[in-house]
């Protein structure tokens, strides 16, 4: 049997293949080193970054719920100058590709990061996180309303010559209008979902669980509202997507990209299965391999033509 | 690299009201472990629950190859615990986190809350008695825990104790954080403290570390709190087991349970935020 090609080409970002690991849950790179070579991934993403240092919420930060995972870390970070001396110079060694993610709370912040990553500042894209709350405009998520997504993006691309993912949000009535609004403000790239809000109480303590009461849900519990979502935006623009949304396994992985992810993201199963993006993607390429596809591009969005 | 340990032991320990158990796992990860340490369990193949069960290591053995763990049946992740059979293989990984520091000299004054005592008898087992002086104080709710636990008869193994519970069936009636006030005010303590020599190390409930970190650090002596948070990922990449410090400049920090803990100095730990 021949071999597979693995490469995948997310508009300009070349990856050696289409596994990556979400934000958030893959540190700075090197906490999983040991039991995931980063070579042997596509790419990771790191922790988001803000302009400035955050502490982020209090404990308890994370409450497990069937199949699912909540946190509420609250963007607790280095900052950028910390992450641009203590951290950027390190990414080169992992021999991956390298996508930060940035988080902002108004459009100035976003100026400002964007502006302090370009195309040679040693890392592959840009993802924006624009799930936050506009501090200036009554806290409203920017990823909520497609007018201020847009805003976002289109600021960013205004500020980096580096590839854009822009990262949505689930908690929105119709994610294809917020697909097309990042397409229009000038992404390269779609990644989603973020996570889901949620909430979990104590019945002993009649209190709820996190110090923060909400925070984003994660995990398998999440996987099919990803699905349809990647198939939505798949149908609503042209630019490619990374699929997320509680990928856990090597089938989970082949139906987000029939559903028409170009690229998987890794996140949560990390925790339980630190191998898990290397399962996946042995999985992956006995898939295609087995149904005589050469290229696993071939599996993307195949589901749309049922 | 994720290890599959075999379960050599896994069983009850004393009365059933207890619901305390004991796991000895046979594989690597005693080759390196150290007294403070932890490993992340998987104890289920399923989605519920999803996270691993981080437990804290309480005895080491080199030779065997053995690492023993006590853990007290809350959830559902430990009651699924209960039912792993012995040689059966668990996905682990560990050792993780940063462990206590092993004191050479002096004396190591060990202060145990309830199932807290656990890991401080791994501290215990790798303390050189000839140079170090080793004494533990025990508070907990009542008898039954130390007659389940098996170490009601601790100081024939040559382990100089004293204990208090709630109910008072066992030492006296009240708080360990009081034999620790009475015995620090003690005369030989006074010698100890003034060369340096006396170290506390402690394992509890947060309220109970809290308060035998002031304790201590109002009569000088230097603690160190082994603390507990909920985890993920365990190995520092999900931020979500943190504790705040404060570093020498007085700047609110956080640290991460699960690697630069779950041992901590207890002066730099921040209790109320």
């Amino acid at each position: 049997m021949s071999k597979v090609n693995l490469k995948t080409e997310l508009a300009v970002l070349k990856l050696r293949n289409p596994i990556i690991t979400s934000s958030g849950t893959y540190g700075f790179g090197e906490e999983y080193a040991p039991y995931c070579p980063p070579s042997l991934l596509g790419a990771i993403t790191v922790k988001g970054i803000t302009p400035l240092p955050r502490l982020g919420n209090p404990v308890p930060r994370l409450a497990e719920t069937p199949a699912g995972l909540l946190n509420s870390v609250g963007l607790e970070n280095p900052g950028l100058e910390e992450f641009k001396k203590s951290y950027l110079p390190k990414l080169p060694g992992l021999d991956t590709e390298v996508i930060v993610n940035i988080s902002g709370f108004s459009i100035e912040d976003y100026t400002f990061l964007a502006s302090a990553f370009q195309s040679d500042s040693g890392i592959a894209a840009l993802e924006v996180n624009i799930s936050c709350p506009n501090i200036k405009h009554g806290g409203m998520a920017f990823g909520t309303h497609p007018e201020s997504a847009q805003e976002v993006i289109a600021t960013v691309r205004k500020n980096t010559d580096l590839p854009i993912i822009a990262k949505l949000s689930p908690n929105v009535t119709d994610i294809a209008e917020m697909a097309k609004a990042v397409e229009r403000g000038g992404a390269d790239i779609i990644s989603l979902i973020n996570t889901l809000l949620g909430m979990s109480i104590d019945i002993r303590s009649q209190k709820p669980v996190l110090a923060n009461k909400m925070g984003g849900l994660s995990g398998p519990a999440v996987r099919p509202i990803a699905v349809r979502m990647v198939y939505q935006v798949y149908e609503a623009v042209d630019i490619p997507i990374i699929g997320m949304g509680g990928i856990s396994t090597w089938q989970d992985a082949v139906e987000f990209m029939l559903a028409g992810a170009s690229a998987v993201s890794i996140g949560t199963a990390n925790f339980v299965n630190p191998m898990a993006p290397i399962d996946i993607l042995t999985g992956l390429e006995e898939y295609c391999q087995q149904r005589g596809y050469g290229s696993v591009r071939e599996i993307v969005g195949l589901a749309h033509q049922r | 690299m994720i290890l599959k340990e075999r379960v050599v032991e896994n069983r009850i320990m004393g009365h059933p009201a207890q619901g305390l158990y004991k796991m000895v796992l046979s594989g690597q990860i005693a080759q390196t472990a150290i007294p403070g340490q932890f490993i992340h369990l998987q104890v289920a193949d399923s989605n519920d629950p999803l996270l691993r069960r981080p437990l804290s290591i309480a005895g080491i053995d080199k030779v065997k190859e053995e690492v023993t763990i006590y853990y007290k049946v809350i959830g559902k992740g430990t009651e699924l615990l209960t039912r792993i059979r012995e040689n059966e293989h668990v996905s682990v990984l560990g050792p993780l986190g940063t462990g206590f520091t092993i004191p050479e000299q002096g004396e190591l004054l060990l202060v145990a809350g309830g199932i807290g005592v656990f890991p401080l008898l791994s501290l215990i087992q790798v303390i050189d008695n000839e140079k170090v002086r080793v004494k533990l104080l025990w508070g907990g709710e009542n008898k039954q825990f130390m007659e389940s636990a098996g170490l009601i008869d601790i100081e024939k193994m040559g382990v100089d104790m004293e204990m208090s519970t709630l109910d008072g069936s066992l030492g006296t009636q009240g708080l360990v954080t009081a034999l620790l006030e009475s015995y620090l005010d003690g005369g030989r303590i006074t010698e100890l403290k003034d060369k340096g020599n006396l170290k506390v190390a402690t394992c509890g409930p947060k309220g109970m570390l809290k308060a035998v970190t002031n304790i201590c650090l109002s009569h000088k002596v230097p603690v160190e709190v082994s603390l507990e948070e909920r985890m993920a990922c365990g190995v520092g990449a999900c931020l979500g087991c943190v504790c705040s410090v404060k570093d020498s400049e007085g700047n609110l920090k956080r640290k991460r349970v699960c690697k630069e803990g779950p041992v901590l100095d207890g002066k730099e730990v921040v209790w109320d935020e």
